[in-house]
This record gives structure tokens, C-alpha cells and sequence, in this order.
């Protein structure tokens, strides 16, 4: 399922400006052209990751980065360790 | 229900400072995407944010102290949160990252095996489908078509609308998608389509719907008028006497569907002459009905 960019705006309660940077840091990388960005359910579920981050537990721009890389790194050791043990987790 | 002062931990009479700095600290504990792993923190959160928005809002927590809500309802609704995606998502999704162990697999022991014929596994894994939209004319959904999709990553993939294609049906393409991160079969592409509406046709189901203009003449005295079908105009024998309104049914000529196809519905309307005539006013003020033409008789009893 495509979300475009308008939805996505809509759903990640976020202004065009904001996006430009998330793009620009790599925080989100939406699929599509710079012209046609594409979005999908994971780009909102990560982007409310960051909305939750910003304000509710008052990390500022740099730690949010710091905290993506890390929390990326989290889930492939769990997905290689999911793949070790031969389990799948929801 | 317990209460929302206590999930948060702070006392009735807590400044709105104060909630938010509960509420935080408790976010940074219980977030369920720094916790991806323990269910028990992510149901404690949802206690915690559903306590905090009671909270936080003034006129709620007013009304909640004065007994006129209950705790109930401000559970936050069931979030999919950022973990459930990134565990679902295919190999080679964008915020894929393997680094936190790369140098595991350097090893020469079991474990680094392991990690190895899975980093193997996931190099022949099929690369990820990817989604397109296209928007299609009316008459190509109908009749069938073969559309080229121009991709934004440059390129194209011809398309074959299959006749009587649906509105938000998904086609898929074997192998359009992205390529493998390493060496397995390429994706799909998935072709959300999306149909334009005509300027006189509609669809229903199988059946195509169309208003008929019809002159005086023809709805009084009947007539073979041509008709637009998605196949090319065709003959219709409108009936003498056939009202504005009147419903013509043409078998077969409507969207394919399994085993034939829907029908065409030709709904009259009837048209007077756009420019005034002197002749149909001097006939119609001489012109007795009779005492049954009272087409107002339902509205006014």
C-alpha cells in the first residue's frame, strides 16, 4: 500500500519543512523521486517513533539519529537471533 | 480501571509540569519501540500514554475529577508501534542494519557459522515488490489495454489491464520488482490501478449506466436512436410513449465478468427544443391532456 506524500504529512502530523530535514538526516527514506515520494506504513510508524521521541520524551535532533542507529541495530540482532533460534516474532 | 494518577505516579493536586515530566520519564522507561522485545512494557505504556492524555488535557482532567468521565476510553486505541513494522519487513528494507554484529562472523566457532548462512540466506532472498499506481481511462478498465508505466526510477514495465479491471484492484508483475539486495530474484511490481470516470458512462458493478437525451418527438411518438456502448454505439428502439427517467436495458453490452458480461443501462431524458417554438406552444395551448395528467399528484395531496 502506497501512502503519498500528502497522507503521510496528514498521518505523521508533520509540516513539508520538517520532512525536507528527516529526509535530509536519513531518519526516513522514502521510496520514489524527489518529486514523487512514495511512503508506506513502516515510514509512519517510524516517523511517529520520532514524533514520540521529539516531544514526549525530549530528545533533541542529535540524540534522534544516535537513537534511530541504534534501534535499527536492535532489530537485525533480533532478526539474526529470531533466525538463529528458527522462532519468528510478531 | 486504575487510576490515572496513580499510573503516572503523581499526586491529584500535580501542576501540568509535573505530569509532563512524569509522563516523560515513564516514555523514556516504556517506550515499546526502545523496548522491542517486552510485551509487559508495552502494555504499561499504553497505560501511561492513555493516563497522560487524560491528564493533559485541562477540560478532561477537570471533568475526570469532578467523577463525569471514568479512567475507561483513555486507553490509548491499539498502536502498531515502529517494532512491528521493522520485524515484519522484508530483507533489504531502508533501515535495514546489520552492523551490530558484523564482526561476530569473522569467528570461526558455531555462532559465527550460524550468522554466516544467514547473512548467506538473506543475500539470496528475493528483493523487495515494489508499489506503483496507475490511472487508467474508463474504456481501457472496460475493454482491456496494455499501458506502459513510466517508473521514477527511470524506465518502464507495459502493463496489461485485464477487460473489466476494477477500481483499486492491485496487478502484479513477477520479477519488476527491486532487484535482491544480493543475488536472489528481483521483487514484484504491484499496480494499484485507478480508473478516471468518463464523462457520460458510470459504472455499477458489472452494469454501465448512461443518460440519454431524447427529443420530444422521440419519447412521444418512439424511435431507434444510436446509443454509446464501451464497444461502439449500437441501435435502441426507445419506446413510443417512454418517459424522462425510463430505464432501457442492453444485454451484454456492460463490464466483463466471469462468464459474460454486465448490461448497459439507459436511463431517457427527455429534452425540449432549446430555443423556443412557436409551433409546440400555439399546439400545446390548444392542447387538452384529459383529467389522469397530474404528474404532481404524490407531492401534493
Amino acid at each position: 500500500m502506497i501512502i503519498s506524500k500528502l497522507d503521510f504529512l496528514l498521518r505523521a502530523e508533520l509540516d513539508q519543512e520538517t520532512l525536507d530535514v528527516w529526509i535530509k538526516e536519513e531518519w526516513l527514506v522514502p521510496r520514489g523521486t524527489a518529486a514523487e515520494l512514495m511512503f508506506s506504513e513502516i515510514d509512519v510508524a517510524r516517523a511517529k517513533l520520532i514524533q514520540d521521541l521529539r516531544r514526549d520524551m525530549g530528545v533533541n535532533d542529535e540524540g534522534v539519529g544516535v537513537i534511530l542507529n541504534l534501534v535499527d541495530q536492535v532489530h537485525g540482532l533480533r532478526k539474526a537471533l529470531a533466525g538463529l533460534l528458527g522462532t519468528r516474532r510478531e | 480501571m486504575k487510576d490515572p494518577y496513580e499510573i503516572l505516579g503523581v499526586a491529584r493536586t500535580a501542576a501540568p509540569d509535573d505530569i509532563r515530566q512524569a509522563y516523560r520519564r515513564l516514555a523514556k522507561k516504556l517506550h515499546p519501540d526502545l523496548n522491542p522485545g517486552n510485551k509487559e512494557s508495552e502494555e504499561r505504556f499504553k497505560e501511561v500514554s492513555g493516563a497522560h492524555e487524560l491528564l493533559s488535557d485541562p477540560d478532561k482532567r477537570r471533568r475526570f475529577d469532578n467523577g463525569e468521565i471514568d479512567a475507561s476510553g483513555s486507553e490509548r486505541r491499539k498502536q502498531r508501534f515502529y517494532k512491528d513494522f521493522a520485524a515484519e519487513a522484508a530483507p533489504g528494507h531502508p533501515y535495514e542494519n546489520r552492523s551490530g554484529f558484523a564482526d561476530f562472523t569473522e569467528a570461526n566457532d558455531l555462532f559465527a557459522q550460524l550468522l554466516r548462512r544467514q547473512a548467506e540466506e538473506a543475500r539470496r532472498a528475493p528483493g523487495p515488490d515494489l508499489n506503483y499506481r496507475l490511472s487508467i481511462e474508463f474504456l481501457d478498465a472496460i475493454n482491456g489495454a496494455t499501458k506502459r508505466l513510466t517508473l521514477p526510477e527511470g524506465g518502464t514495465i507495459d502493463v496489461t489491464i485485464p477487460p473489466g479491471i476494477q477500481e483499486g484492484q492491485t496487478l502484479r508483475l513477477r520479477g519488476k520488482g527491486a532487484p535482491s539486495v544480493g543475488e536472489g530474484a528481483s521483487g514484484d511490481a504491484l499496480v494499484e490501478i485507478s480508473i478516471n470516470p468518463h464523462r457520460f458512462f458510470a459504472r455499477h458493478g458489472d452494469d454501465i449506466h448512461v443518460d440519454l437525451p431524447v427529443t420530444l418527438t422521440e419519447a412521444v411518438l418512439g424511435a431507434r436512436v444510436r446509443v454509446p456502448t464501451p464497444t461502439g454505439p449500437v441501435i435502441l428502439t426507445v419506446p413510443k410513449g417512454s418517459n424522462t427517467g425510463a430505464v432501457l436495458r442492453l444485454k451484454g453490452k456492460g463490464a466483463p465478468r466471469p462468464g459474460g458480461h454486465g448490461d448497459e443501462l439507459v436511463k431517457l431524458k427527455v429534452m425540449l427544443p432549446t430555443e423556443p417554438n412557436p409551433e409546440l406552444e400555439a399546439f400545446l395551448s390548444s392542447w387538452a391532456p384529459g383529467t389522469g395528467y397530474d404528474p404532481r399528484r404524490d407531492l401534493l395531496p
